[in-house]
């Protein structure tokens, strides 16, 4: 361990649980204040402390696409053109993700300087900058040329939406009301806007409050050092995970669906470089920017690059400035992962999902705990249409999840860096003039391994009004996830309209705008499943047995694909033991 | 005399007041194999050593875990589930959310109803509650026949907006209940007959899982007590913390999932009261975890919905927090380097290096032995030996690796332990915009009173109050809750006088349903006591709030009443309202309860202030890394108007409580200390 100079480590971690309690309380306090459902009840919102260095130090996350995404604001802030001018009571806003370090716009971020007053603790000179308090919020809509400024198929990011650079919203403790009057005039909702920033920018002010209190108990220098400590440790975490893994240079590759069917799919490519405690990820090899809303921003590139670490390496690595710093990642200029303004970006988290995917297929060549590939498409569909009013009925589809050596994959879930939850059944229908037909998973929809793939899901949607809208943006269409250690793909997505005539008609692809439907026309929305893990032939027939009772996988898969035989017994079905080991030698 | 029996994990715990006012404590070996026995051990030793007879009993409050067992060893029914055609799914999809955000091997819960006997019933009911399907007889009779083929011991039924009708769900279940009498039927619209299905099917699914085995559980619970002699019947507490009847809770037992805490916030919120504290955050630490609760204006917040290890329960209970930090927590260095506590715990076996058990892991009462706090040489009153070496050894272990004494590495094992307990106490008030600093610690569990005045200092509250007996302060809340049960029904109306009859239709089914429960808990008329609450919501939102319906006929002319409460009740909540806009009723509750008079505690006599006469001992305890020589007071011995400086130690039989230097404690009227927590380290 290094030489110590500051508190003692117990202070430090007692001192570190109160800055993570600050982080929580400006997250439960925004959450508290706000109007949309979005920040409210799906807590569609992060918060984060800085050091006055701007590193973050806490993080209270949600929805892991949020890791580390106000950090390029903060590191805007403390460069000299606005260091000099923060003053108490300033907060900062802004959600451009070419000049900001947001991810997307409907994302705002929210910054405030936090000064130590002179007083008692400090010296009788100027208030001292002591760190930041920063929020970042889904707003539901910021502009732009579809309702809720998430489109797949915007051709710039000036479709999008606003785009706010990094400027005061609030100055000596007062909002500025110019600033509010100009972005609540660009959004289709302004009172939810206005009351939403209102409680972004109190909460930060609460924290701030608390982040002076704790200075004050501990003193500038203690706190300072407990913080130095927490990015000491997050970077020690890393670093021990790291070196587990084989000095090596690890490369993967996959795709996304064709954004433009003349351009072919586009890949995504990694190679992972680890050296001793240090890990550095390139993305040399990741296909030209996308036509369309997919595009990966730097500090989406981060956060998913931080995900996928934690995930594949030490869930216990605390979200922090001391693990951010220590992870080189570099994308070449113009590419996918590193768009040049104005390519849009609002549906970024299909392409944030596939290089999780690719972070992950890279080290499992060195990790073999990591799993095969999973559903990894956002699958987003909205509906619109008059019912009682004009009605949005936007909703995300999960899929299954890789299997593991040990496990089997989650069947319907969500996956990297999303995890926001379904409306009910009850609640849209009560809501909009639909009616779900179905809602279940798909047999075998996973890949057959030793250990199965998850299952996808599938959500059959009537519309009982005259006409209805219907656009979407989903990804792993035409390829499915992929299977790892022999184990078999996943099954692709797909979106099929049956009208009432009883003819089908499947989608082209997972990202369509304007899809008219008629009263009484299905909309058939069906997910990607997972990849499988191991050889198929090695799963054990007890558990293919129980997967064919169950209804997850048929009797033909089970003969085909894990080459075991089941017969009709007297006790219901059982597995053949000779046919299925003579199918299997 | 009026007794009060809590099942934990480790002890049960009895708690009688007679009719002086006097209490009455003990504290045996829970029997895991059948908690009544423990029951009849610990209800016998309570009379024969108070000279009661057992037709003296008035009263049995009952908490038990059999069902929160059940559900935790998954060692329920076999089920099988009826659900709506096209809908097979609803219970595995859930919320469609991943068990952990970063952990790749994350499980889901084991689901309790495998696929294959997830049965589907052509039937439609729409959100109109309008019949889009009809339910056919010789549908009926087919999963009649499923459910006799799969040779199941219970059956849930679940199917979508039956919340609105729930007739094809009855169809069912009467169709069940003629053709296979011995299967436990749950049904979702008796259950939870609130709208969003995968919480209702959630609910019923285990209310079925643990539904056969909790109905065993309570005749043959009543049984026992008739065999004592009780002329009672005995009492169960739900998770409302409300007391119903045996054969109330062989219907709904997944009410009593969560109702451990519920009994010890209700005592809890008692002592406050008696100590004349109404906003106060509970503290309960016991061996493996720290459950925390805010009560405010005497009343506990409550939560209409919780998740017990990924299993999610509507059911109302008490807003429980809950640290993995107890007396058992592990202490240990991870891989880089840090000192962690928790949340692994040693629980009762093996347990504390200190208890002899074979536990060979640091833990925090360990550290509390070497620091002194909690007694080297004896626990539980002289019940168990303790082996302070074995608790100086593995601290030691811990500290080697920091370069830590083991003063030092105890001291930081129990800091740390703290931090996480405090950063509980501060969720529980900041997450409903309060300020912890203006409320009291009630501390109890075992251990709460060792920790409680180090949690409150980091906090910044200032006040602590401990109860009389803190390791059964559970048994006490079973004897001043009241009888009480709570049905819901949802509406999904708007607030308004063209939607009325909507909200009052379900305000009568819900009073028709408080009339039966009544007459079943055979409550007299006279103290009959209902409640109605209706869960409201602006327009676009998707959460609700509780507001309490006037007194009398809900008609057009309370309306505005109602509005103007509810929209106070959010501002008050979320700080803004929406004077102009729409109003929708999501849910109607009737609270229905027996008005029962609180007992009356005895007091204690008046000492002179000075606590010399109950000093056991003076022992080095070390604080702040010093070690100080400390005195050690017997509580049984203390008098109304002590004053006990810190430091000190007091012990009682099931608790030990720690006055740190700078804090001082006054000994109340009723027994209760009163903590001034003090500045000084």
């Amino acid at each position: 361990m290094p030489e110590r100079t500051g508190p003692d480590p117990i202070t430090a971690q007692v001192i570190s649980n109160v800055l993570l309690s600050i982080a929580d309380e400006i997250g439960m306090s925004l959450r508290r204040a706000s109007y949309s459902t979005n920040i409210k009840e799906r807590a569609d919102c992060s918060t984060a402390l800085f050091d006055a260095r701007g590193r973050l130090v806490a993080q209270a996350e949600h929805i892991p696409i949020h890791m580390g995404s106000m950090v390029g604001a903060v590191r805007r802030l403390i460069a000299p053109e606005y260091l000099e001018q923060l003053a108490p009571g300033d907060v900062y806003i802004t959600n451009d993700p070419y000049s900001g370090g947001g991810t997307h716009l409907p994302d705002i971020t929210m910054v405030a300087p936090v000064f130590l007053p002179s007083g008692p603790d400090g010296d009788d000179g100027e208030p001292r900058l002591i760190g930041f308090t920063a929020n970042i919020a889904h707003h539901s809509d910021v502009g732009g040329h579809v309702p809720g400024s998430n489109s797949g198929d915007s051709t710039s990011i000036f479709m999008e939406g606003l785009r706010i650079p990094l400027v005061r919203f609030a100055t000596g403790g007062e909002v500025i009301s110019d600033v509010v009057a100009f972005v609540l005039l660009n959004s289709r909702l302004p009172e939810e806007r206005r009351g939403d920033l209102l409680a972004q920018t109190s909460a930060l002010r609460l924290g701030g409050a608390r982040l002076v209190e704790l200075c004050v108990k501990y003193g500038v220098e203690t706190v300072e050092a407990a913080c130095e400590d927490m990015l000491g440790y997050a970077a020690t975490r890393l670093a021990v995970a790291v070196e587990r893994i084989p000095d090596g240079r690890y490369h993967a590759q996959d795709f996304l669906d064709a954004d433009d069917a003349e351009l072919g799919p586009i890949p995504v490519a990694v190679t992972v470089t680890v050296d001793g405690s240090a890990i550095a990820l390139d993305f040399a090899g990741t296909g030209r920017e996308a036509v369309v809303a997919i595009n990966v921003v730097r500090s989406a590139l981060e956060a998913t690059v931080y995900y996928a670490l934690k995930a594949a390496l030490d869930p216990g690595i605390p979200a922090n400035g001391g693990f951010f710093d220590a992870v080189t990642i570099t994308a070449p200029e113009g590419c996918l992962v590193n768009p040049r303004e104005p390519a849009p970006v609002a549906a970024r988290t299909d392409a944030c999902q596939r290089v999780a995917d690719v972070v992950f297929a890279a080290l499992a060549q060195a990790v073999p705990e990591i799993p095969a590939g999973s559903h990894s498409s956002i699958t987003y569909v909205n509906f619109s249409g008059v019912g009682d009013g004009f009605y949005v009925y936007p909703e995300v589809i999960a899929g299954g999840s890789g299997a593991g050596p040990e496990l089997d994959g989650l069947d319907a879930v969500q996956v990297h860096v999303t995890n926001s939850s379904n409306l009910p059944i009850e609640a849209l229908e009560a809501e909009y003039p639909l009616l779900a037909e179905r809602y279940e998973l798909v047999p075998d929809s996973g890949g057959a391994g030793r250990r199965r793939g998850g299952l996808a899901v599938r959500r059959d949607i009537r519309i009982l009004s005259d006409s209805a809208e219907f656009s979407a943006h989903a990804d792993r269409q035409s390829i499915g996830p992929h299977g790892s250690h022999g184990g078999d793909d996943g099954t692709p997505g797909h979106f099929t309209v049956v009208r009432t005539d009883g003819s089908r008609e499947r989608l082209p692809g997972g990202r369509v705008s304007g899809i008219r439907l008629g009263e009484g026309d299905v909309m058939s929305i069906e997910s990607p499943g997972a990849g499988g893990y191991g050889d198929p032939r090695d799963r054990d027939p007890a558990l293919v047995l129980r997967d064919v009772v169950d209804g997850r996988v048929s009797p033909d898969a089970a003969r085909d694909r894990y080459r075991v035989h089941l017969v009709e017994g007297p006790d219901g079905l059982g597995v053949d033991e000779d046919a299925t080991v003579s199918a299997r030698s | 005399m009026r007794i009060g029996v809590d099942v934990g994990g480790t002890f049960t715990d009895v708690t009688a007041i007679d009719h002086d006012g006097g209490f009455h404590i003990a504290k045996l070996p829970s029997t895991p194999q059948d908690q009544s026995l423990a029951l009849r051990d610990g209800v016998g030793d309570v009379l024969s050593g108070t000279a009661t007879p057992a037709g003296a009993v008035r009263y049995l409050g009952h908490g038990t875990t059999v069902a929160t067992n059940t559900l935790l060893e998954l060692d329920g029914s076999s089920a099988a589930l009826i659900v709506t055609e096209g809908f097979r799914d609803l219970l595995e999809i859930a919320r469609q959310k991943r068990p952990s955000l970063y952990d790749l091997a994350g499980r889901k819960p084991r689901i309790l109803v495998p696929r294959a006997l997830t049965f589907e019933v052509a039937e439609r009911v729409g959100a109109s509650g309008k019949v889009l399907r009809e339910l056919s007889d010789d549908e009926v009779a087919r999963v009649v026949e499923q459910v006799r083929e799969a040779g199941v011991e219970a059956v849930a039924i679940c199917l979508l907006h039956s919340y609105r009708d729930d007739r094809h769900e009855r169809a069912i279940a009467d169709a069940l209940a003629m053709s296979v009498p011995q299967v436990y039927v749950s049904r979702s619209s008796e259950v939870a007959p609130e709208f969003r299905e995968f919480e209702r099917m959630s609910t019923t699914v285990i209310n079925a899982f643990v539904g056969p085995r909790m109905h065993r559980y309570v005749t043959h619970l009543a049984d026992r007590t008739a065999d004592l002699g009780i002329p009672v019947a005995p009492r169960i507490i739900q998770s409302n913390g409300g007391l119903v009847s045996p054969d109330s809770v062989s219907r709904r037992p997944v009410t009593t999932l969560l109702s451990g805490p519920s009994a010890g916030v209700a005592g809890a919120a008692w002592v406050a009261g008696l100590a004349g504290h109404r906003d106060v955050i509970t503290f309960d630490m016991g061996g493996t975890s720290t459950d925390v609760c805010l009560i405010s204006g005497g009343k506990a917040v409550t939560t209409a919905e919780r998740s017990i290890e990924g299993y999610v329960v509507r059911v109302p209970s008490a807003s429980v927090h809950t640290v993995g930090a107890g007396g058992g927590s592990i202490a240990g260095t991870d891989d880089a380097g840090a000192l962690q506590v928790g949340p692994r715990s040693a629980g009762a076996r093996p347990g504390p290096a200190a208890y002899g058990h074979g536990g060979d892991r640091a833990t925090v009462t360990d550290a509390n032995i070497v620091l002194g706090r909690q007694n080297p040489r004896e626990g539980l009153g002289s019940a168990m030996p303790i082996d302070a070496a074995a608790a100086q050894a593995v601290v030691a272990e811990v500290g080697h690796p920091l370069g830590f004494d083991v003063p030092e590495a105890a001291t930081g094992i129990v800091r740390l332990a703290n931090s996480h307990m405090a950063r509980a106490v501060r969720a529980v008030s900041v997450e409903i915009g309060e300020d912890p600093r203006d409320y009291a610690l009630v501390a109890y569990g075992g251990a709460g009173p060792l920790h409680a005045v180090e949690v409150a200092r980091e906090v910044g509250i200032t006040t602590v109050l401990v109860p009389p007996h803190p390791g059964t302060l559970c048994a006490l809340g079973l004897l001043v809750s009241d009888v009480r049960a709570t049905f819901v029904q949802s509406v999904l109306a708007p607030l308004s006088e063209e939607a009325l009859t909507d909200v009052t239709g379900a305000l009568e089914r819900l009073d028709e349903q408080a009339t039966d429960w009544f007459d079943r808990e055979q409550v007299p008329e006279a103290d009959r006591r209902t409640v109605f609450t209706l869960a409201l919501r602006y327009g676009r939102q998707n959460f609700e709030l509780d507001v309490d319906l006037p007194p009398g006929r809900l008609d057009a002319a309370v309306l505005p009443e109602v509005a103007e409460a509810f929209h106070a009740t959010h501002e008050r909540t979320y700080g803004f309202r929406h004077a102009d806009a729409g109003i929708r009723v999501v849910n109607a509750t009737v609270t229905a309860s027996q008005r029962t008079d609180p007992p009356v505690p005895g007091t204690l006599p008046d000492g002179d202030g000075d606590p010399a006469r109950a000093l056991r001992e003076t022992r080095p305890v070390v604080f702040g890394g010093r070690e100080l020589p400390t005195p050690v007071y017997d509580r049984s011995r203390l008098m109304q108007g002590d004053r006990l400086d810190g430091p000190a130690v007091i012990e009682q039989m099931d608790s030990t409580v720690v006055l740190t230097p700078g804090s001082h404690a006054v000994v109340d009227t009723y027994g209760v200390l009163h903590v001034e927590v003090g500045t000084d380290a």
